[in-house]
């Protein structure tokens, strides 16, 4: 399966990396939201994994786009953010998120949840 | 001067004198009256009385006559008898006359010749008689015949009537001489009586003269002067005790009048300080008003402050205004040598001949000399016993108060009291306004007064900013013109409209004002613009966003791959590169901790340096040396001249000015290039500059760029993260070592930050 993690820091992509690691995840990276949009429209990944702070276009945004896109309505959205107010998971989840997590997150919960994502794309197949 | 007194003895023992004198005449009068009457009434008697024995005489005469004639006819014994009988009588009344007529002379003659002739009648009529009885009646006839007898009768009679008529001469000559008598007292006591009534009258004319006119002009003068005329003077024109009475008068008149002309001036200096508001006004006005009255010709005017601390607050008379330092320099000195008690009292105390004072300091007698002052008198003010100033007056030569002086400037300092009170409580008054005025225009808040019926009166300058009305054209008009809120809730925030459109957030809190009675009388708005609370506001949660994403990134990551360390199985190399992340992210951690604790430090003047002499050489390699490690796109480099000097600084502190500005120059040059140290020496500072080919800034981001937790508001700078602490931080760093932090910067050319320290001279002198 195909997913994308958008994210400004590296390190944090390293650990999604080294999360879904040896799974069989095809794991592509953006390092911005200008960058994470065209990835995710070039690759069309099954899921987008988007941190919301991120230079030159935020997660939102980002989110708002690929869900106003009928090419990539479908890709599932799961914000990934250090903002854990209750304003902005709501925003998250206005903007067409399926899932917040929220930082710091456990990696093994973020795994069960692509897990079920990648199942229930199975389910559908 | 005692002539009036002089003048009325002489006049009463001259009154006396009349009376007695007029006593004396009619008593001397009324005994010669009584006198001489007396010896009249006897003359009268005696000549009366002669007269009847004259009278009795002459019957005794015819008696005998005829009874001899009829003797001689008849022969009748019977008429011979009663002829002798009437003989014998007529004896008895000629020896009667000869007595009572011996007084007389002029009768002697005329007595005599009656006797003589009554002799002569009365020996015939015997001889006739004889013949009768002795020859018988033919005898008598014959002898009768002779007539002898008869003749001699006629001639007696002729005598007798002679004397009768003598008599009756005498008894009217004696009548007449008593009633001249009568008429010579009478004229006497008319006289007298009349000379006393001119007496009188001249006394009278005279007590009009010297006494009644006299008096009349006293009582005239009095009533004027009890009337209140004090202009008339008294004058008599008399000199005696009534014109003393008039010249004392007239003395007191002159008193009275001085009197009145001082208390004139006083009235008008009560009325000219009532309208001295300040000090300076007060004190030229007393001076001026008490001038003509005692000749002072300087005035020093003090005020007790409300600590009871007599302050100099002005001067008049004197030619050189410069003295008021002086006095002020001697405050001490003037204070010890003050009468203080006495004059908290209300004496007025004068100070003749200054020069001559014993036991003065040389400061004194050095500051009496350059004031020109001879004497002084100290008039105390005192408002309800409470000392609320102190007037002295000056004279340039010496002059001892007189009593009249001092009653005057006892009542001059009650007057001065009252204005200096007045002006005292209006100096406050002003001063509490001017307080008032100046909060009122100087308050940073929009402050608005309006009347009750809601029209503006007043607006302070930060409410003219507010809402573009000045006060002068806002005056007048409704409060909602002036102040049109727009608001969504009331109470809740509210946009204020400016005159020219603008919105600006306000918080708006009101309150009414209340006379002294409870009455509403306007009401106060205070309009806070509150649009830098809300961006602050806005800032804050963001610094809260962003200090939260900044704690949270490393957070999850070292949570992440701990978690996975514990939880999964990973190849060794694996393992060792998530403990690198979990390493790199604790000191991530530990850093922006350090940051805020650094401001929280710095901000509450905790940060403590610890400064000694350093190399900045040295420094500088230090630090350069890990960021060569881990920047691979970009070249750093120094550029260290020979012989810098020592720097004085604390080695952990110039440390982090470094690292900083080097951390951010590698941070905002995404796309690599040359990081350029330079150390420069100039003059008594060295200047250290970090030069980078980064993003730069364009001259508006760089208007906050050392404020805390201001970040540039662009994508590569949100991309590189950071606190907006960094800059900030470092900025106060190099403030604290006495230094100044700047920067240059072109937007996609580079920066350039450059900041100063200070060199430490002696200790590179000392061979270090």
């Amino acid at each position: 399966m195909k997913l994308l993690i958008a994210d400004d820091e590296p390190a944090v992509r390293a650990l999604v990396h080294v999360t879904l690691e040896g799974d069989d995840y095809e794991i592509l990276e953006a390092a911005d939201g200008v960058e994470a949009l065209e990835v995710a429209r070039g690759e069309a990944p099954r899921l987008v994994l988007l941190d919301i702070m991120m230079p030159r276009l935020d997660g939102l945004e980002v989110c708002r786009q690929l869900k106003a896109d009928p090419d990539t309505s479908d890709i599932v959205v799961v914000m990934l953010t250090a903002q854990a107010q209750e304003r902005d998971r709501d925003q998250g989840l206005a903007a067409g998120a399926d899932d917040y997590f929220t930082k710091p997150f456990s990696p093994l919960a973020l795994l069960n949840m692509v897990e079920r994502v990648r199942h229930n794309q199975s389910g559908a197949d | 001067m005692r002539r009036l007194r002089v003048q009325l003895t002489v006049l009463v023992a001259l009154l006396g004198l009349l009376v007695v004198a007029w006593g004396a005449a009619i008593f001397l009068g009324a005994r010669d009256a009584a006198r001489s009457s007396a010896s009249l009434q006897s003359t009268v008697d005696r000549v009366d009385e002669l007269r009847r024995v004259t009278t009795g005489l002459s019957r005794d005469f015819v008696t005998m006559e005829t009874s001899r004639r009829a003797y001689l006819l008849t022969g009748d014994e019977a008429t011979r008898k009663a002829h002798t009988q009437a003989e014998v009588r007529a004896d008895g009344g000629f020896k009667q006359v000869r007595e009572l007529s011996s007084r007389w002379r002029n009768l002697a003659p005329l007595v005599q010749g009656l006797a003589a002739e009554y002799r002569a009648w009365v020996r015939t009529g015997q001889t006739e008689l004889a013949a009768r009885r002795d020859r018988g009646t033919m005898a008598a006839v014959a002898v009768a015949r002779s007539g002898r007898a008869d003749h001699h009768f006629r001639a007696l009679w002729t005598r007798q009537s002679a004397l009768e008529n003598q008599l009756a001469r005498a008894q009217r000559a004696s009548a007449h001489s008593q009633d001249l008598t009568y008429e010579a007292a009478q004229t006497l006591a008319v006289r007298t009586a009349l000379m006393m009534l001119a007496a009188l009258v001249l006394l009278a004319v005279w007590l009009r003269r010297a006494v009644g006119a006299p008096a009349d002009a006293l009582r005239s003068a009095s009533g004027r002067l009890a009337g209140g005329d004090l202009e008339t003077p008294v004058t008599l024109g008399v000199e005696n005790e009534l014109g003393a009475v008039a010249d004392d008068l007239e003395t007191m008149r002159r008193r009275l009048a001085g009197r009145m002309e001082a208390l004139e001036r006083l009235r008008h200096l009560s009325a000219q300080v009532v309208g001295a508001t300040s000090m300076q006004r007060l004190a030229e006005v007393v001076l001026a008003g008490l001038q003509p009255e005692i000749g002072a010709t300087r005035a020093v005017l003090g005020a007790a402050r409300p600590d009871g601390e007599l302050v100099l607050r002005a001067l008049a008379g004197f030619p050189d205004p410069g003295v008021a330092d002086d006095i002020v320099k001697a405050d001490g000195e003037i204070r010890q040598v003050l009468p203080l008690p006495t004059l908290r009292g209300g004496q007025v105390v004068g100070m003749a001949d200054l020069g001559k004072v014993a036991g003065w300091s040389p400061v004194l007698r050095d500051l009496v000399a350059r004031m020109g002052v001879g004497s002084l008198a100290l008039v105390p003010q005192l408002s309800r016993g409470r000392f609320l100033g102190l007037l002295a007056l000056c004279w340039t030569e010496r002059h001892p108060l007189d009593r009249e002086q001092e009653a005057l400037l006892g009542l001059a300092g009650n007057q001065i009291a009252g204005a200096l009170e007045a002006a005292l409580r209006l100096e406050e008054a002003e001063r509490a306004a001017g307080e008032a005025r100046a909060v009122f225009y100087a308050i940073a808040d929009g402050v608005l007064l309006s009347d009750p019926y809601g029209r503006v009166t007043a607006m302070n300058r930060a409410l003219e900013a507010l809402t573009g009305w000045t006060e002068a054209e806002a005056r007048g008009r409704p409060y909602a013109e002036v102040l049109p809120l727009a608001t969504d809730q009331v109470g809740g925030p509210a946009d204020l409209v400016s005159r020219y459109g603008r919105k600006v957030p306000v918080a708006v809190s009101s309150a009414p004002i209340f006379d002294p009675r409870g009455r509403v009388v306007g009401g106060v708005d205070v309009i806070r613009d509150v649009s830098r609370e809300r961006e602050i506001d806005e800032v804050k949660s963001a610094l809260i966003s962003t200090v939260s994403h900044e704690l949270r990134t490393p957070l999850t990551l070292i949570h992440g791959f701990a978690e996975l360390l514990v939880l999964r199985d990973m190849p060794v190399e694996r393992q060792r590169s998530s403990a690198v992340e979990i390493l790199d992210a604790s000191r991530r951690l530990a850093r922006l901790i350090d940051d805020l604790l650094s401001v929280s430090r710095m901000e509450s003047g905790r940060l403590v340096l610890d400064p000694r002499p350093l190399d900045l050489g040295t420094v500088v390699e230090r630090i350069l040396s890990p960021f060569r490690a881990m920047a691979a796109r970009h070249t750093l480099r120094a550029k260290l001249p020979t012989g810098l000097p020592v720097v004085w600084g604390d080695p952990d502190k110039i440390e982090q000015i470094l690292t900083n500005l080097v951390g951010n120059a590698i941070k905002y040059s995404p796309g690599g290039g040359e990081v350029l140290v330079t150390v420069e020496h100039d003059g008594d500072t060295v200047q250290v500059s970090v030069r980078d080919q980064g993003i730069g800034m364009s001259p508006r981001d760089m208007g906050q760029l050392f404020e805390k937790f201001y970040r540039v508001d662009r994508e590569e700078v949100r991309r590189a993260g950071g606190t907006g602490l960094g800059l900030y931080i470092t900025k106060r760093l190099v403030e604290m070592h006495g230094g100044r932090l700047w920067a240059e910067s072109w937007p996609g050319v580079g920066s350039v930050f450059r900041f100063t320290l200070p060199t430490s001279d002696e200790l590179a002198g000392s061979g270090r």
